[in-house]
């Protein structure tokens, strides 16, 4: 174990994986000798050459098109978008040819696409987006987001040896503000499973990504019998967990800082209401940012994301409720 | 759950119901000091002379102070209510704590919310089956004395109580608690007096000031159905499929934009000593409603066709009975049809609803029979005829002007042309 930043972590995994196997490259905006606009493959072309970290032209749908063909041809890229936000650039390639090419054909298309999402840092609304449900509506492509440092390197190893095409959703306030102790060497977390943060028996939070730390704070600061859930994988949803919490606890509150309509916590509370109906002890609600893009004004932004008191509020309603 | 709170105190103030509302009148608080209240939830009735409607809240916390009565009427922006949007549910009233206001005890209940004693939730309604539990045997402590989750499963933990009674209903009746007592409601024999509703004395008030404002004349007109009679059986069902249900109204209204349009005279208002012109054709519709009437407003009447005037019609009056009519629906009108005729009338002279000109009432269309000229001279045939009457202000136009006005709606409907 040795304790890493969030992205510390992230570079870890990417660079294991590029030790371990060959066929792992990645690619990216200014990602080779400038190390990226984050520094995540900062060291990277020097270790590696600049043949397995490409730096791209600001073309994401080149950058996504490039990846199709080398993981089809058996190559496992990595891609880097500079900022989440920008993958609309690229869209056609990933939800018309990527994810549906197994589908089509047969072919497995192993990448990853990395994505530094959400806001906090007066970004405005073309660098701070929360894009998941784009994703979540393109059947194959998988989606996680990691809330720990253990987690996003993890996930990341995980994402690189699926099969399938993985959108890798990085928080960008995580980034240098979460630490903790990561396993060194090999270390993966599986796709598709939630984990109980924190276990509780009067409600449920569910929340993925930002808002993960928030809950537990919220939880401790009430001193409630709160249960905190990190979804980790947005699709495949681990729907054993999720049901198995909001049965116990009969009351639901979900997380996540994207905004509010057909979003996470739209399909989370769809599939309590589907499968847990007779459990629920109290409305199940949502606390997301309302449906407006994210503004550049640092008091607005600051209102418009989900915050904590916003958390602590909510969970002392459906507490009393 | 310590935590110190601030005394943040939110306005609720009498709102402005479009441009010409200036007053209005609560006609009964919903919430009360002391109680919590959501967000847009109501806090208050109100009643103005253009509609009745509620006042959301403008923010959740408790409200404090009541500052205008029930029955009192108060300018528009005068300040209703204050609430302190620092309480939290659940916590106690600021009056209360300091001491001063008449709860000598803890309320029973964790706060002032309104009763919620009879909302079950999924899982307490399955745990009660699952477990044969009387759920009125059993105290809620969620908000507003709601039975948790929690609080079904404490009764259980607890074990029976006691015997289940053979019986669960005693024999005894107690006497029905007395009604309380209304303000200002008296019964003596066989006489009841109740005050007046606001919109039953808003309806006075408009009616009087008519009547001492405009110099009223009705006229009549017997109008030939026949042809418009044939046209609705051939257009009923297409419209109802289209969700649009056709009414003897709708043409005649249709009839009136049109004939208003070539008689501007009668589509206007008096305005002191100005006679003012309306370029657009605000229709005006009466209707009826169990305690009054309201009269909701088709915007731009003239651009509609008869299947845009009989969907408005529709619209508007559903929205009237179930009281959704918003301040907008009820303003700016330049013409008014009643429609007393669907409860069999033959004849009325309406009131002109101010400060229009004239108002066109329908009475009941019935089978009689008249006589019709044909190619081989005078013959007695039975149609359906209906009264259309028009009440207008003499000061405005005169008796010839009236007469042509109806004799072109009565010519309309004769002929009737879908496209008239």
């Amino acid at each position: 174990m040795s304790e890493m930043t969030y992205l510390e972590a992230i570079s870890d995994g990417l660079r294991e994986e590029m030790r371990r196997d060959d066929s792992v490259f990645c690619l990216g905006e200014d990602i080779g000798v400038f190390g990226g606009a984050f520094k995540v493959t900062a060291g990277f072309h020097e270790e590696f050459g600049a043949e397995r970290v490409l730096d791209m032209p600001l073309a994401e749908n080149i950058i996504i098109g490039a990846a199709v063909g080398a993981a089809v041809e058996g190559m496992r890229p990595v891609c880097e978008m500079q900022f989440a936000d920008f993958i609309a650039c690229g869209f056609d390639q990933l939800v018309n040819v990527a994810a549906k090419l197994h589908y089509r054909q047969g072919v497995a298309v192993p990448m990853v696409v990395r994505l530094p999402t959400g806001g906090g840092f007066s970004g405005g609304p073309f660098h701070s987006q929360n894009p998941e449900a784009w994703f979540l509506q393109a059947p194959g492509l998988k989606v996680v987001a990691p809330a720990t440092a253990e987690d996003a390197k993890g996930l990341l190893v995980s994402a690189i040896r699926d099969p399938n095409p993985v959108m890798f959703l990085e928080h960008k306030h995580l980034y240098r503000r979460i630490r903790g102790d990561v396993p060194e060497g090999e270390h993966t977390v599986p796709i598709g499973e939630a984990r109980v943060v924190r276990a509780g028996g009067e409600l449920s939070v569910f929340a993925y990504g930002s808002t993960v730390a928030m809950a537990q704070q919220a939880a401790e600061e009430l001193d409630e019998d709160i249960e905190v859930v990190d979804l980790r994988t947005l699709c495949p949803l681990d729907r054993d967990t999720i049901l198995a919490s909001a049965r116990k606890t009969g009351k639901v509150l979900i997380a996540h800082e994207a905004t509010r309509s057909c979003g996470v916590g739209a399909e989370v509370a769809a599939l309590i209401g589907e499968e847990a109906f007779e459990d629920l002890d109290a409305p199940v609600r949502r606390l997301t940012a309302p449906d407006v893009p994210i503004p550049f004004s640092p008091p607005l932004e600051q209102h418009v994301l989900p915050g904590l008191d916003d958390m602590k509020e909510a969970a002392r309603e459906l507490l009393a409720y | 759950m310590s935590s110190s709170r601030t005394e943040t105190l939110v306005e609720v103030t009498m709102p402005q119901m479009g441009v010409s509302v200036a007053e209005g009148m609560i006609v009964a608080w919903r919430k009360h000091p002391g109680d919590w209240v959501e967000a847009d939830e109501t806090v208050c009735d109100i009643s103005t002379d253009k509609i009745d409607t509620e006042i959301p809240s403008p923010a959740s916390g408790r409200l404090v102070e009541i500052l205008v009565q029930e029955n009192e009427t108060v300018t528009v922006g005068t300040l209703l209510a204050t609430i302190d949007t620092g309480a939290q549910p659940g916590q106690a009233h600021a009056v209360e704590s300091n001491g001063h206001a008449a709860a000598p005890e803890p309320q029973p209940e964790p706060n002032g919310s309104p009763d919620r004693s009879h909302v079950i939730s999924p899982v307490v309604r399955r745990i009660a089956g699952e477990h044969g539990v009387d759920l009125s045997q059993v105290k809620g402590t969620g908000i507003g004395g709601r039975i948790r989750k929690k609080d079904v499963l404490a009764f259980i933990e607890a074990g029976p109580a006691q015997e289940r009674p053979l019986h669960t209903e005693s024999p005894y009746r107690p006497e029905p608690a007395p009604a309380p007592a209304q303000a200002q409601e008296e019964s003596t024999g066989s006489e009841r007096r109740m005050p007046l509703t606001p919109m039953r004395r808003q309806i006075a008030e408009h009616m009087l000031r008519s009547k001492r404002t405009a110099a009223h004349v009705t006229t009549f007109a017997e109008v030939d159905m026949s042809r418009v009679v044939a046209r609705r059986a051939e257009l009923k069902e297409r419209f109802a499929a289209r969700g649009v249900p056709l009414t003897y109204l709708a043409f005649v209204a249709r009839a009136t934009v049109a004939a208003l349009q070539d008689q501007p005279v009668l589509n206007a208002s008096i305005d002191g000593d100005d006679l003012v012109y309306h370029g657009d054709v605000n229709l005006g519709i009466a209707v009826a409603l169990e305690d009054g009437l309201i009269v909701p407003v088709i915007p731009r009447a003239q651009h509609l066709s008869l299947e845009g005037i009989a969907a408005a019609i529709g619209d508007v009056s559903t929205r009237a009975r179930s009281k959704q009519l918003v301040a907008e629906d009820v303003q700016g009108g330049t013409f008014t049809i009643t429609n007393p005729g669907q409860f069999g009338t033959t004849l009325a002279t309406p009131i002109i609803n101010q400060p229009q000109v004239a108002i066109l009432d329908l009475e009941a269309v019935v089978k009689r029979a008249v006589v019709v000229d044909g190619p081989e001279g005078d013959s007695i045939a039975i149609r359906p005829m209906v009264n259309v009457c028009l009440s207008f202000d003499h000061r405005a136009l005169d008796g010839a002007e009236a007469a042509r006005f109806l004799g072109a709606v009565k010519a309309r409907l004769e002929q009737w042309a879908d496209d008239a």
